[in-house]
C-alpha cells in the first residue's frame, strides 16, 4: 500500500476522532431549570426581565454587575456578571449567557447581547431633530 | 397613491449609474462569451479577433463599473439624501477622509470593492497573460457576472412578488422605504445622513477593507488558471504562470487577515488579535488552503508530482472565499457573530454562485482526472516533495476542521429545514474549542517547515545526503531545546502541550535560520521560502508567550478582596477603579487618572503611569491616552478606544471599561439632578454657617450626622465658571463659598453662579466629588442683587461735558467720554464704533463712585450697556448722541442703594461621584514576537513571488 493512503487512513481516524471529541464542545441552548442539573457550563438564551432591579455599582465593585433574565421557559433567575455593565444593555432584545447556576444565581463568565441594529435602522433622521447634549 | 412632483431631488447621477451598471454586466456576458470563442478556436485565425472583442467587452465592463464607483462617490460628497446607500453611510459630520470608509462600510460598496480589484489584476493580466489570457478572463469575466448580479437592483419574475436580483446601491429612500415624510413634495430639504458606524470612524477602516479585497479577489486568479488549465487540457502550462499570483494572493490576503487582527488589537477593546469569530476564520481558512496549494504548485514545477492536487487546492480556495462571503453576507451566522452583515435577502443568488463554481469545479476535475499527469511511482520517503505533501495535507486538515465547527449554524439551519423542532447546537466556549485543535496542526507544520528544509527533491543522492541531514537536524533539535529552556524563564506554558508547540516553533526558527545562513549562505532572496518558515516559527513564539501570558494587570486582589460574595470567579474580575487624581497601585505600577478633555465628541482620558524602585524612587513614567467617542446625540457612548503602551517585549494595552452613568447617559444624568434633594442654607456675608445633614444607615436603626461648615466669602458679578460661556447681555452672579466637612480635613472652595439671559434663568453648580455633595446658589438671591428694570423710573438727560445735575441727595457729574471703553459684559468684535460716558455719582457722605454706561454700533444698529452703582443705588443707560449740539443722551433711575445681607445656597448631599473610571489593563508579553513572525512569512511570500517573475523569461511556443 502507498504510504499516502497509509497517511489518509490515519488523517480520516483523526477526524473521526476529533468529531467525537467535538461533540462535548457542542451544546443546545439550555433554561436555567437544565442549567440547574447541568454540569459545567451552558449556553442560556433569554431576554433582560426590565421591571426588576439591575445592580451596577463601580464604585463598590467594577466587576460585579445583576439583573434579570427571563429563559425561553419564562424563568426569571438573577444574573450575576462578574465584568462591567457592557454600553446600551438595556436596549437588548435577546441575551445569550454562557455559566453556570450558583445557588438561585446563574454566574455568567460571557455574555453576547443582541441589540437592535444602531446604524442600520431604516429610521430616517429628520434635521433639527437631535437632543441637545 | 397619487404622484408627487418631488423637489430638489438629483436624480440624474443615478440614472446614469444605473445606466453603467447595466452596460458592464452586458459587457461581462460579452467577454465571457467572447473569451470563450477564443479560447475554443485558440488554434485558429479566429483567435486574435475574438480575443480582441473579449478585450473590448472586459475593458468596457471595466470601465462600466469604474463608472459605478465614481457616481456613488459624487453622491456622497454631494450628500445626495435621496439616494438610501448615502443616506445610510454619510452625513453632514462625516469628515471627508472617511468617505472610502463609508463607501465600502455597506454590502453594495464592498462587493464593488471586490468587483473593483478583479478589474485591476484582470487589466494586468489582459498586458500579462499571453496565451492564457483567453480561457483566464473568460472565467475572470464569469465571476464578474455573479457578483456584479449582486448589486443589479432589478426585478424579474411576475405576479405580485417578483424575485429581486441583486440590490442596487443607487436605489432612491423613498422606493425602498416607506415613510410619511415622502408625502412632503420637499422631503430632500428634511432629511439628515446616519453616517458613518463611529466604531469604523479610524484609518483602519480605510486599510483594512481595500487590502482585504485584493487578497479576496486575487485568490481569483490562480483559480481561474487552474479552470483554464483544465479546460484547454495543458496541466503542466499552467502551473508556472500560475504560481507568482498564488505567492502574491498569499502575501496580499494574509496581510488583509493579519490587518483585521491588528486593528482588533489596536483600536478595538477586544483585549487580543484573534478570537476564533466566524467571519476571522472564513477568511483565515482559504489562506490556508491557499498555502496548501502554493506547496504542492512547488512540487509539481520540480517533479511532475501533485498536478491534481494543486488543481484541487486552488479551486478550493476560491471555493472557500465565496463560501466565506456567503456565511458573512446572508445572515445565517446570526448572534454566533459579532461582525456579520446584516441580511439583505441575496441567500440564494450567493448560494448560486457557490453551486456554479463548485459544479464546474468539480465536472472539469472528474472529466479531466486521468489525463492529468500523475505520480508513476510514490514519491521517495526522504524527499522533500513527500513531506511538503504531507504538510498540505495537514493544512487541509485544518481549514476543513475550522470549517466545519464555524459551519454549525448552516448545519442547524439545514436540519432545522427538514425538522422545524430541532433546536441547534452551538459551540460552548469557542476559543479553547479552536486552540486544542489547531495546536496540534501548528505543531506539525512547524515540525515539518525546519525538516523538509534539509531534504532534496526526489530524495537524490540520499545515501550521501542522510548524515548531512541527520547532523543539520540533531543541531537544530538541540539548539531548540536549549531556546525553549531559554524561553521559558521568561514565559510560562503550563500545559506539556504547550511546552511541545514551543519547542516545534523554536525548531522552526532554528532550522530555518541554519538553513538561511549556511545553505543559502545568507542569500535572503533565494532563501524565501526559509524567511517564510522562520517567521512562522517566530509567530508561533509571539502567539505562545501573547496569549498564555496575558495578563490583567488592572486587577488589584487587595483592594477588591471580600467586597462581595463569589470570590472564586477572582480571575473574571479584570476591571479596577479609579478615582481622578488618587493613584492606585496595579502590580509594579502606580497608576493615576489625571484628566479628561472632550474634544466634539471624544473625550480623553490620561492615565498616568509610573514605576518606581524600592527606594520609591520613579524609575519610568509614560502617559496613555484611552478615549471614548459619543453618538451624535451626546446622549450615549459608541466607541471606546484602547490606548497602548509599546515596549519592545511586551505591551501595556489600557481601554476605559466603564464610566460613571452621569457620564455615559444624558437622559440618566437628568434623571439623576432631579431626584437629587437640595436643602436651602442661608448665611451672612463673610459669616459661616453649620449644617448638619443625617444620613440613615441602611438597614440600621442609626443615623449618622455629618457637619458641614459654610462660609460665605464674596457675592460678585460677572463671575466665571468652567461650564459658562458668556454671551453679550448675560448678568451672572456667583458666590464664593468655603465648605469643610467635619470628616474630612481638605477645604473645598467653590463659586456656584447663577446667569440670567434673556428671561431665562441657568444655574451652574459645583460638584464636590469628595464629599458626594452638589451646591448651587439658590434664585432668591436675585431678589438682593437685581433691581426689576420694569420698576425703575428713568429720566432723561442730556449732558454736556461738565455738566451736573441733583437726583434725590446724590451729585450725579458728566465727567467725559471715554473712546476705549471696558465694560463687564461687553466684548469687542471687529467693526464696533463704541464709547462709554463717565459719570460720577457723589453720595452725601462725600464718597465718589464711578459709573460707565456704554454706547456702541454694531453692523449699523445702536446697543447700549446699561451701568449700576450698587453703593448708590443709581442706574445709567447710556442712549445715544447728539454730535450737532454735542451733548449725551443718558436715562438716569435712583432707587435704594443695594445692600446684601444674606447668601442663600442649596446643598444637596447625596449627588453621584462622577469624576472616575473603570479602566482595564492587559499585558502581552512578547507580542511583537507574533508580528514580527508574521511580517517575515509575508516577506517570505513577496520575495518568493519576486523570485518567480524575475527568472529569465522562457520564450513559450503558442
Amino acid at each position: 500500500m502507498k504510504k499516502i493512503y497509509i497517511i489518509a487512513i490515519i488523517m480520516v481516524a483523526v477526524a473521526i476522532g476529533l468529531f467525537i471529541n467535538a461533540g462535548k464542545d457542542m451544546s443546545t441552548y439550555s433554561t436555567f431549570s437544565q442549567a440547574l442539573v447541568a454540569n459545567g457550563k451552558v449556553k442560556v438564551v433569554g431576554q433582560l426581565a426590565k421591571d426588576k432591579e439591575m445592580y451596577y455599582n463601580p464604585e463598590k465593585d467594577p466587576n460585579y454587575f445583576s439583573f434579570y433574565v427571563r429563559d425561553t421557559d419564562g424563568q426569571e433567575k438573577k444574573v450575576v456578571l462578574f465584568q462591567e455593565k457592557p454600553q446600551d444593555f438595556e436596549l437588548s432584545e435577546q441575551i445569550v449567557l454562557t455559566g453556570k447556576m450558583k445557588g438561585d444565581e446563574f454566574h455568567a463568565s460571557d455574555m453576547l447581547m443582541k441589540c437592535p441594529s444602531k446604524y442600520k435602522d431604516e429610521e430616517i433622521y429628520i434635521k433639527g431633530e437631535e437632543r441637545q447634549g | 397613491m397619487e404622484d408627487i412632483q418631488y423637489i430638489g431631488e438629483h436624480l440624474l447621477p443615478g440614472k446614469i449609474g444605473q445606466l453603467a451598471m447595466f452596460l458592464s454586466f452586458a459587457a461581462s456576458i460579452l467577454a465571457i462569451l467572447s473569451y470563450y470563442f477564443a479560447t475554443q478556436k485558440r488554434d485558429t485565425e479566429e483567435y486574435e479577433s475574438w480575443r480582441n472583442l473579449g478585450r473590448f467587452a472586459f475593458i468596457t465592463h471595466g470601465i462600466g463599473i469604474f463608472a459605478v464607483i465614481g457616481v456613488i462617490f459624487y453622491v456622497m460628497v454631494n450628500q445626495y439624501y435621496e439616494y438610501q446607500y448615502v443616506q445610510a453611510h454619510v452625513s453632514e459630520d462625516l469628515p471627508m477622509k472617511y468617505i472610502f470608509s463609508a463607501f465600502w462600510e455597506g454590502q453594495e460598496g464592498s462587493f464593488l470593492l471586490w468587483m473593483f480589484w478583479h478589474i485591476v489584476l484582470g487589466f494586468i493580466l489582459i498586458g500579462t497573460a499571453k496565451k492564457w489570457e483567453a480561457p483566464v478572463l473568460a472565467t475572470l469575466a464569469s465571476i464578474q457576472l455573479f457578483i456584479g448580479s449582486m448589486i443589479l437592483g432589478v426585478y424579474l419574475g411576475f405576479g405580485d412578488e417578483p424575485a429581486r436580483v441583486g440590490s442596487s446601491p443607487l436605489m432612491l429612500l423613498r422606493d425602498m422605504v416607506d415613510a410619511p415624510i415622502f408625502a412632503n413634495a420637499d422631503y430632500v430639504s428634511l432629511i439628515k445622513g446616519t453616517g458613518l458606524n463611529p466604531l469604523l470612524q479610524n484609518y483602519w477602516m480605510t486599510i483594512h477593507p481595500p487590502t482585504l479585497f485584493l487578497g479576496f479577489a486575487s485568490t481569483a486568479i490562480p483559480f481561474c488558471f487552474a479552470i483554464a488549465g483544465l479546460w484547454t487540457k495543458e496541466h503542466k502550462g499552467w502551473l508556472k504562470p500560475a504560481l507568482p499570483w498564488a505567492l502574491f494572493s498569499g502575501f496580499i490576503l494574509g496581510t488583509g487577515i493579519l490587518m483585521g487582527g491588528a486593528w482588533a488589537y489596536e483600536a478595538l477593546s477586544f483585549g487580543g488579535y484573534w478570537a476564533w469569530d466566524p467571519v476571522e476564520n472564513m477568511s483565515l481558512v482559504p489562506w490556508l488552503i491557499l498555502i496548501a496549494g502554493i506547496h504542492t504548485n512547488l512540487i509539481a514545477k520540480n517533479t511532475n508530482y501533485s498536478i491534481r492536487s494543486t488543481y484541487i487546492y486552488y479551486l478550493l480556495t476560491f471555493l472557500f472565499i465565496v463560501y466565506s462571503t456567503f456565511l458573512t453576507r446572508s445572515g445565517v451566522l446570526g448572534e454566533t457573530s459579532v461582525h456579520a452583515f446584516t441580511e439583505m435577502g441575496l441567500e440564494t443568488q450567493l448560494i448560486l454562485f457557490i453551486a456554479a463554481y463548485s459544479l464546474l469545479s468539480i465536472v472539469l476535475l472528474a472529466v479531466n482526472y486521468q489525463q492529468i499527469p500523475g505520480p508513476k511511482k510514490e514519491e521517495a520517503t526522504p524527499s522533500r516533495e513527500f513531506w511538503m505533501f504531507i504538510g498540505t495535507l495537514v493544512l487541509l486538515f485544518s481549514g476543513l476542521i475550522i470549517t466545519a465547527s464555524t459551519s454549525l449554524p448552516v448545519y442547524n439551519k439545514i436540519v432545522q429545514f427538514f425538522d422545524p423542532v430541532y433546536e441547534g447546537s452551538v459551540i460552548t466556549d469557542p476559543v479553547p474549542h479552536y486552540n486544542k485543535y489547531q495546536i496540534w496542526i501548528a505543531i506539525f507544520i512547524a515540525f515539518l517547515s525546519g525538516v523538509s528544509q534539509y531534504l532534496r527533491y526526489r530524495g537524490v543522492n540520499w545515501a550521501k545526503q542522510m548524515p548531512k541531514f541527520l547532523t543539520r537536524s540533531g543541531i537544530a533539535l538541540v539548539g531548540a531545546a536549549v531556546m525553549s529552556f531559554l524561553t521559558l524563564l521568561w514565559i510560562e506554558a503550563e500545559a506539556w502541550q504547550y511546552k511541545v508547540l514551543l519547542f516545534a516553533g523554536m525548531f522552526a526558527v532554528v532550522s530555518n535560520l541554519d538553513y538561511i545562513i549556511f545553505f543559502m549562505k545568507g542569500n535572503m532572496k533565494a532563501g524565501a521560502s526559509g524567511v517564510a518558515h522562520l517567521g512562522f516559527g517566530i509567530m508561533i513564539v509571539g502567539i505562545l508567550a501573547s496569549g498564555l501570558n496575558k495578563n490583567f494587570i488592572s486587577s488589584n486582589p487587595f483592594i477588591m478582596d471580600g467586597l462581595i460574595e463569589g470570590a472564586s470567579e477572582e480571575s473574571l474580575r479584570n476591571n479596577i477603579l479609579l478615582f481622578k487624581n488618587s493613584p492606585m497601585i496595579m502590580k509594579e505600577y502606580e497608576v493615576t487618572y489625571t484628566e479628561d478633555t472632550l474634544n466634539t465628541f471624544t473625550r480623553t482620558y490620561t492615565v498616568n503611569y509610573k514605576r518606581k524602585d524600592e527606594s520609591g524612587k520613579v524609575i519610568e513614567a509614560f502617559n496613555l491616552y484611552p478615549n471614548i467617542l459619543y453618538d451624535k446625540s451626546f446622549t450615549k457612548i459608541a466607541a471606546s478606544n484602547p490606548s497602548t503602551k509599546r515596549y519592545w517585549n511586551r505591551d501595556i494595552f489600557t481601554h476605559i471599561a466603564s464610566l460613571p452613568q452621569v457620564e455615559m447617559d444624558a437622559e440618566y444624568r437628568q434623571e439623576r439632578e432631579d431626584s437629587l434633594k437640595y436643602k436651602l442654607i442661608t448665611t451672612e456675608l463673610q459669616q459661616t454657617n453649620v449644617f448638619l445633614d443625617t444620613v440613615p444607615i441602611k438597614d440600621q436603626d442609626t443615623f449618622v450626622v455629618k457637619r458641614y461648615d459654610i462660609e460665605v466669602l464674596s457675592v460678585s458679578e460677572n463671575a466665571r465658571h468652567p461650564d459658562y460661556k458668556p454671551e453679550l447681555g448675560d448678568v451672572s452672579i456667583g458666590a464664593k463659598l468655603r465648605i469643610r466637612r467635619d470628616d474630612i480635613d481638605e477645604v473645598f472652595e467653590v463659586e456656584p453662579i447663577l446667569v440670567l439671559r434673556e428671561q431665562l434663568l441657568y444655574s451652574y453648580p459645583v460638584q464636590m466629588n469628595e464629599l458626594s455633595a452638589k451646591i448651587r446658589l439658590s434664585q432668591d438671591i436675585l431678589d438682593q442683587v437685581l433691581t426689576i428694570e420694569q420698576d425703575l423710573n428713568y429720566q432723561e438727560f442730556n449732558f454736556k461735558q461738565g455738566a451736573e445735575i441733583q437726583i434725590g441727595n446724590q451729585k450725579i457729574r458728566f465727567v467725559g467720554v471715554d473712546k476705549t471703553p471696558e465694560h463687564p459684559s461687553y466684548e469687542e468684535k471687529e467693526g464696533d464704533i463704541a464709547i462709554s460716558a463717565i459719570m460720577e455719582v457723589e453720595n452725601v457722605n462725600g464718597d465718589t463712585f464711578v459709573a460707565k454706561p456704554m454706547y456702541f454700533i454694531r453692523d449699523n444698529k445702536p446697543y447700549q450697556l446699561k451701568y449700576e452703582i450698587k453703593e448708590t443705588g443709581t442706574h445709567f443707560r447710556f442712549v445715544g448722541v447728539n454730535p450737532t449740539e454735542g451733548t449725551m443722551q443718558m436715562l438716569v433711575a435712583q432707587t435704594a442703594p443695594k445692600v446684601i445681607n444674606s447668601v442663600p445656597v442649596e446643598l444637596a448631599t447625596n449627588s453621584l461621584r462622577s469624576d472616575y473610571i473603570v479602566l482595564e489593563a492587559i499585558e502581552f508579553p512578547g507580542i511583537n514576537l507574533f508580528w514580527a513572525g508574521s511580517v517575515f512569512m509575508m516577506i517570505g511570500l513577496l520575495l518568493g513571488m519576486w523570485n518567480r517573475m524575475s527568472q529569465p523569461k522562457i520564450v513559450e511556443s503558442v
